[in-house]
């Protein structure tokens, strides 16, 4: 089964998918799953294994997989826009920075508007990072937003919010956002490098720094600072007497111009580019790392009911040994026409129960019926010297069972006349009534006559 | 992978072995009970498996019902002169004619024993200690496997346990167990699954692993049980109407907010019994106040209310007590200003917007339906007392669940949890309203968060 769905699925769109089909259950109801259900019990394996099985099943046969796809081309189509609106965007602020040569380039403008906006927003998915928890930053928002419109699709729709699901266990949305973030800022200044060094490459420029209130050691102070780190690096930096030139109304540019160019390079590389980058690898790194790490959350209550079907902890063997087709009934013999004397006898009675009553004389007691021994002794004396009347008390809070009703039956047969006493519940207890109807049906079959008051005016005299 | 331990349930008919293993398989639907004999006229067996891997078969067995007799029977297939011991007397009998007639039920329990690694022997513990139920184990004893008596129905008053434990020990059976399979107690089914470690030394580490699976995932039921109620409470918490400022159209509102919520709580009924394996019928038809397996009694019905013992807010009129507290204007613009305040404080360009057209629609003499804490209170406890029955009744259980009363206090009166007040404010979050979000990891969190105070409650 899995073998026919397209090569390209990685662990993370089967986690994915698996994760779209357990919002679709949730939010639509539970799908029709018997087929899934048995192909994926049909391969064993993990429990998790059985989920994910089921799962692309599932997606593969409602069209998920294609839903996946384009909402794949989406995202691609939207990253492949955002590179563009980053690499051009990248070219403008470095054009609009130095501007077309005619007139001398402010540096600190320039600084300001080529790193100004980088700076803020990276201080804001900092701020966001650190504070807000569901990061990502408005950039990650708005491709997440762009991918979900580009592929619009009905049966996508759980497609985005399993993704965030998925990616939420490990917190790696806002790593993978993170990392499309800091790229994509990277590219920006990559790009608005490349840009200036053309521009420099190919133009005139002069540099100037301008102030109306500030002295000129903070200019001095602030460019030295600035170009420390570049300078390590190999940039140059304009030397004092070349900074103060550079503010003066008439300076003459030449002097200063390249080593005004070099630092500005050196300062958009390790202030603009540089953070942005090692930002975005280390997003890469905790993203792979995370990722390879992803797995199902078996304790949601959805793959809890799923294990029951998909791993049931229980399940029917079904029939071993069939019911008969009818239980076995003891044959009636033949009951003897007469018979002599009253005899009163009680089965199965619980050993601390008052028994027997106060019987008028002329009645045998035949005591209480249990083991063997017992039974035979009486079964034997009755066949010898059959009774008149006999009167059998049970207790109808025993079941009825077949042995009983053999006994009942065979002591029947040691008789004229026969007749169930079932015994009221002692003092305290209660009949359940079920049981009781139980034994009036079972006597009703055997034909014997039963009642719940002791018939002992008929067992002494023979009529009630 | 050692192959699985056979155990054969047998016993006098009507002692509960179906019942007991649907407890113990938490099958509400094997097999057949009544309170008739012979209910179960053939075997039928169920598998017990820890992640994938089969660990126990348990065999139901029909009822013995003529042991004194069979017991006769086997006694005279000895011929004159010889003396077979257990074993070959039951196999000599079941080659007999008599094991197709008469026995026949009682000759299909030997089979299976015969067949199993052990047997459990089921007692109905009200029962006195009578001759045809130590015949009985004379008869199961001659197949020559273990037998692990098995009190069943100890939790009910009139047992016989202390009888019954002395009369197995005259017969040399001192090892037994209390399991009532209506209302198993808790670690009943360690105690049986050890008690037969002991008989069956080999089969320890499978049935070790069982009872470990087995307390796991009740652990991770109830688990799964507070996750349900927690997200009920959320979306209840959290559900919100807005409504023209109209008596008639707030009634309608009022009304549908009602049966909407009644509905949530309803679905939270039946993934409980889910999660549990139990059917929604099971419940509908005997196990809970519902009607249809809907809750009987009125959810915003104050008489409801207070016989939980819950303080109807004193401010609500008895029209606030039926349910819904209406955020109105009076008062609401401050705190929809101050609630601004703080979303825009909190972050969130979107919080600040959905309070934004909140104020907006106060502003145009709209009013807010919320549902009223002591609901929500109610609904918790109610959830609450449903999980606890739950996770305490067998699978052989027909009765109606009792719900007794509440026992936590925090929830009857006091504050809602802090989670909630916080759910309160964040309309996206209720599966109840349009536009939801609920994977939220804010959501999430706050989920996990009432599960833990739920769970700890």
């Amino acid at each position: 089964m899995t073998a026919h769905l397209p090569p390209t699925l990685t662990p993370l769109d089967r986690l994915w998918l698996t994760e779209a089909v357990r919002l679709r259950e949730d939010h639509a109801g539970p799908l029709d799953d018997d087929e899934a259900n048995r192909r994926a019990r049909a391969e064993g394996g993990e429990l998790h294994q059985l989920i994910e099985r089921r799962a692309l099943w599932l997606a593969r046969r409602d069209g998920l997989v294609e839903a996946l796809q384009h909402w794949r081309q989406g995202a691609r189509l939207a990253a492949l826009a955002l590179l563009l609106f980053a690499l051009l965007s990248g070219a403008g602020l470095a054009w609009a920075a130095l501007g077309d040569g005619a007139r001398p380039v402010n540096v600190f403008w320039a600084l300001g508007s080529l790193l100004g906006l980088n700076l803020l927003m990276l201080l804001g998915w900092l701020l966001g990072f650190f504070f807000a928890g569901d990061s990502g930053g408005a950039l990650g928002r708005l491709w997440l937003w762009l991918s979900e419109k580009l592929a619009r699709d009905a049966r996508a729709v759980q497609l985005a919010p399993a993704l965030l699901a998925v990616l939420q266990q490990r917190r790696l949305g806002r790593w993978l956002l993170g990392l499309s973030v800091h790229g994509l800022w990277s590219l920006a200044m990559l790009s608005a490098l490349l840009t200036l060094l053309a521009l420099l490459a190919t133009r005139r420029y002069g540099f100037v720094w301008e102030t109306t209130i500030l002295g000129e050691n903070a200019f001095v102070g602030l460019t030295q600072g600035l170009g420390a780190l570049p300078a390590l690096l190999g940039f140059s930096m304009p030397d004092i007497g070349q900074i103060r030139a550079s503010g003066t109304l008439a300076n003459d540019f030449d002097s200063a111009r390249q080593s005004w160019a070099g630092w500005l390079v050196g300062v958009v590389l390790i202030y603009g580019l540089l953070p942005r980058l090692l930002l975005a690898l280390f997003c890469l790194w905790r993203w792979r790392s995370g990722h390879s790490a992803l797995c199902l959350d078996l304790q949601l209550p959805a793959y809890r009911l799923l294990r029951e079907r998909l791993q049931p902890a229980s399940e029917r063997l079904g029939i071993q040994d069939a019911a008969p087709a009818h239980l076995h009934k003891p044959d009636s013999g033949i009951q003897p026409v007469e018979g002599e004397g009253a005899v009163l006898v009680a089965i199965e009675l619980e050993p601390n129960r008052d028994w027997p009553p106060p019987l008028p004389s002329g009645i045998a007691n035949a005591g209480v019926l249990d083991d063997r021994e017992q039974r035979r002794r009486l079964l034997e004396h009755l066949t010898r010297e059959p009774a008149q009347r006999l009167l059998i008390a049970c207790d109808p809070r025993r079941s009825p069972d077949r042995g009983t009703l053999a006994l009942i039956g065979e002591l029947s047969r040691c008789a004229a006349a026969t007749r169930i006493w079932l015994l009221p519940a002692p003092p305290g207890g209660v009949l359940d009534d079920r049981r009781l109807q139980d034994w009036q049906q079972v006597l009703d079959t055997l034909g014997l006559t039963h009642g719940d008051i002791a018939p002992l005016s008929w067992l002494e005299t023979g009529h009630d | 992978m050692s192959a699985p331990l056979k155990l054969a349930l047998v016993g006098h008919t009507n002692v509960g072995k179906t019942s007991l293993l649907r407890t113990l398989t938490r099958d509400i639907g094997f097999g057949e009970v009544s309170h008739r004999p012979s209910t179960t006229r053939h075997v039928e067996g169920a598998r017990l498996s820890v992640d994938g891997q089969p660990l126990l078969e348990l065999y139901d067995t029909p009822g013995l019902e003529d042991a004194i007799a069979l017991l006769d029977h086997l006694e005279r297939v000895e011929r004159p002169g010889e003396r077979l011991d257990g074993p070959a007397r039951t196999a000599r009998f079941l080659e007999g004619s008599e094991a197709r007639q008469r026995f026949e039920q009682e000759a299909k329990v030997l089979r299976q024993l015969l067949a199993s690694d052990a047997g459990l022997y089921v007692i109905d513990a009200r029962e006195p200690v009578l001759a045809k139920y130590k015949d009985e184990l004379a008869v199961l004893a001659g197949c020559g496997k273990p037998l692990l008596p098995v009190l069943n129905f100890v939790a009910q008053p009139d047992h016989r346990e202390n009888e019954w434990r002395e009369a197995l020990a005259r017969l040399g059976l001192h090892a037994l167990v209390r399991f009532d399979s209506v209302a198993p107690p808790f670690d009943g089914e360690r105690r049986l699954y050890e008690s037969l470690a002991l008989l069956l030394e080999s089969s320890r580490p499978q049935l070790q692993r069982l009872v470990e699976d087995h307390e796991a995932q009740a652990a991770a039921r109830l688990a799964a049980g507070n996750r349900l109620i927690a997200e009920l409470l959320v979306d209840v918490a959290a559900c919100r109407r807005s409504v023209t400022a109209q008596p008639e159209l707030e009634r309608g509102a009022i009304r549908e907010l009602h049966n909407v919520v009644r509905a949530r709580e309803q679905a939270c009924v039946e993934a409980l019994l889910r999660l549990y394996g139990f059917r929604p019928q099971d419940a509908a038809a005997a196990d809970l106040p519902l009607l249809n397996g809907r809750w009987g009694d009125d959810l915003f019905n104050p008489e409801t209310l207070k016989q939980l013992g819950v303080k109807v807010g004193g401010g609500m009129a008895a029209g606030a007590a039926a349910g819904a507290g209406v955020d109105l204007m009076v008062g609401g613009i401050t705190l929809g200003a101050a609630a601004l305040l703080g979303a825009i404080a909190g972050g969130g360009a979107q919080t600040a917007r959905h309070y934004g057209n909140r104020l907006l629609g106060k502003l145009k003499g709209q009013r807010e339906l919320t549902v009223d804490d002591s609901v929500l209170r109610l609904l918790a406890l109610r959830q609450q007392l449903l999980l606890t029955t739950l996770a305490a009744r067998g699978h052989a259980a027909q009765q109606t669940i009792e719900l007794a009363m509440p026992q936590a206090q925090g929830w009857r009166d006091g504050k809602l949890p802090e989670a909630l007040q916080r759910a309160r404010a964040r309309p996206e979050w209720s599966s109840l309203n349009p536009g939801a979000h609920l994977e939220q990891r804010e959501r999430q969190a706050l989920l996990e968060a009432l599960q833990a105070e739920l769970s700890h409650a």
